[in-house]
């Protein structure tokens, strides 16, 4: 099982996905929290807390939140591509007992997930502090609440990831897989946040228990209230917290099941 | 240059083996072995089942009938089984943004292989002229090459190679016809399939011809053609190709 995980980590070091990881982990987490608290979240429309008050501080970076699709990506693009580029009936050669080649391909994916986490959430939470101190203001939230939300962002950052894995392993198709990826958490998922009684199921979703786990309900709540229906409501932080488990583990189970029988023609 | 395996090849053994996909009958009660120490081809019209039984064998493709077995176990029942069989499928399948280095590296930390046995094989095959040149470059042949070191990685006692001689240039062609001799002399054992049949006369000892999905014969070469000038020529009036 060592050597498989080891290959897992080595056909990540052959390819530029850790440098591309690396990348967008900067640009997620300097763009979204890190120029909205340059600007000042009071400015933003709908107007937000100041930075220099908890809800403000922890709504900031919470915006974190709104690109978790990216890692989702990362993980579809990266498995999709096993099967886009014939490798697959490769590594089934190299390594025949096929549940080992899928988990070690989780491990793999989901420590790149920690991974893209920890660099995006810890340059959003530099930026809040970078963006108080040139605006000469104090981040409201204390060091140990803005560390437990960046971790809380990381651990989101890697179930994300092992869900696009698992849209990846299921779809095989790269461009239908990126296409289930991006139109649900780009776009299905914030529907079914603003329908009307749909939207009761959004707290079960990862999105909703995303939301749940770090209270970042300000921007959906707002949403809500502009287009004049109630807010989808939220689960307590421990339940998003087993519900995002919950997704991983159904996710996991997804990615190693369903290629065991398949053929590799 | 290298070729002879490091030990006595297993017994490469097909036993009514069936496959369908949807309603159409790939594969049916196919029955061939092929032996160590000789370099058996596997021929037949398109679309007559070879590859998909090649991948039956290597536990790709699951039967819905019979048993292929190597040494006697599954392909995925072998203890190390890259070390068993190496095979060579699908030029295509390697990621076009890594080198061959990395490719190699890759498959030989799956495989649970020393990183000595990379430029092993690159120089074996001819590859380390390019290994370190991204995939997305690579012209056929090239990626034929780089599809063999892969194989040869474990250096296993048998290859299973579909169509291997595909964008070969002659000197790669020739280089591969006496790589697969002395790898067969060596006592490991080839199954291979091609359609260059010129070309595959003067590699193989034994043959098995499969079309439609069945086996209809197999056995050696030399009693295949008795009554024909040429492989070619044998090959045409046994199968359907012949009265197309």
């Amino acid at each position: 099982m060592r050597s498989v995980i080891n290959g897992e980590f080595v056909r990540l070091a052959a390819t530029r996905l850790p440098l591309w990881t690396l990348l967008t982990a900067v640009l997620a987490g300097g763009l979204v929290p890190g120029l909205i608290s340059l600007i000042g979240p009071e400015n933003a429309t709908p107007p937000m807390p100041a930075i220099d008050t908890a809800d403000g501080a922890a709504i900031v970076l919470g915006l974190g939140s709104f690109t978790l699709f990216v890692p989702a990506l990362i993980g579809t693009i990266a498995i999709s591509s096993e099967y886009r580029h014939r490798t697959i009936g490769s590594t089934f050669l190299a390594q025949p007992r096929r549940p080992r080649v899928l988990i070690a391909k989780l491990v793999a994916y989901a420590v790149l997930g920690t991974g893209y986490g920890v660099v995006s959430m810890t340059i959003a939470a530099v930026s809040v502090y970078a963006a108080a101190t040139l605006r000469g203001t104090a981040v409201g939230a204390p060091l140990a609440a803005v560390l437990t939300l960046t971790a809380q962002l990381a651990a989101a950052a890697a179930i994300y990831m092992l869900l696009g894995v698992a849209i990846g392993a299921l779809a095989q198709n790269q461009i239908v897989a990126i296409g289930i990826t991006l139109g649900y958490f780009y776009f299905l998922e914030y529907i079914i946040m603003i329908l009307p009684g749909v939207n009761a199921i959004y707290p079960m979703l990862p999105g909703g228990a995303t939301a749940a786990l770090t209270r970042s309900t300000f921007l959906s709540d707002a949403l809500a209230s502009q287009i004049s229906v109630p807010g989808p409501g939220t689960a307590t932080p421990v339940t998003g917290a087993l519900i995002l488990i919950a997704y991983a583990v159904v996710a996991a189970g997804i990615a190693t099941l369903i290629p065991l029988r398949r053929d590799i023609t | 240059m290298m070729p002879a395996s490091a030990r006595r090849g297993p017994l490469i053994a097909v036993r009514g083996l069936g496959k369908r996909f949807g309603s159409v009958p790939a594969v049916a009660e196919a029955t061939f072995s092929a032996k160590p120490g000789r370099v058996t081809g596997f021929i037949g019209p398109n679309g007559a089942g070879k590859s998909t039984t090649l991948r039956m064998i290597l536990g790709l493709i699951r039967p819905d009938a019979g048993e292929a077995t190597v040494d006697g176990r599954r392909y995925d029942e072998l203890l190390s089984p890259p070390r068993w069989v190496g095979a060579v499928l699908d030029v295509a399948s390697a990621h076009p943004a890594m080198t061959a280095r990395g490719h190699l590296r890759t498959y030989a930390a799956l495989a649970g292989v020393g990183r000595d046995r990379v430029d092993d094989v690159l120089a074996q095959t001819g590859a380390d002229q390019y290994a370190d040149r991204r995939i997305r470059g690579f012209s056929t042949g090239m990626r034929q090459r780089l599809a063999l070191a892969t194989a040869l990685l474990s250096q296993p006692s048998a290859l299973i190679l579909d169509e291997p001689s595909n964008g070969l240039d002659p000197a790669g062609i020739a280089w591969l016809r006496h790589f697969v001799r002395d790898y067969a002399d060596g006592g490991g054992t080839v199954l291979l399939s091609s359609h260059v049949l010129t070309e595959l006369q003067q590699s193989i000892d034994d043959l098995v011809l499969i079309d439609r999905g069945r086996t209809t014969w197999s056995g050696t070469l030399a009693d295949f053609t008795a009554c024909y000038p040429t492989l070619e020529e044998a090959f045409l009036s046994s199968t359907t190709g012949s009265q197309r």
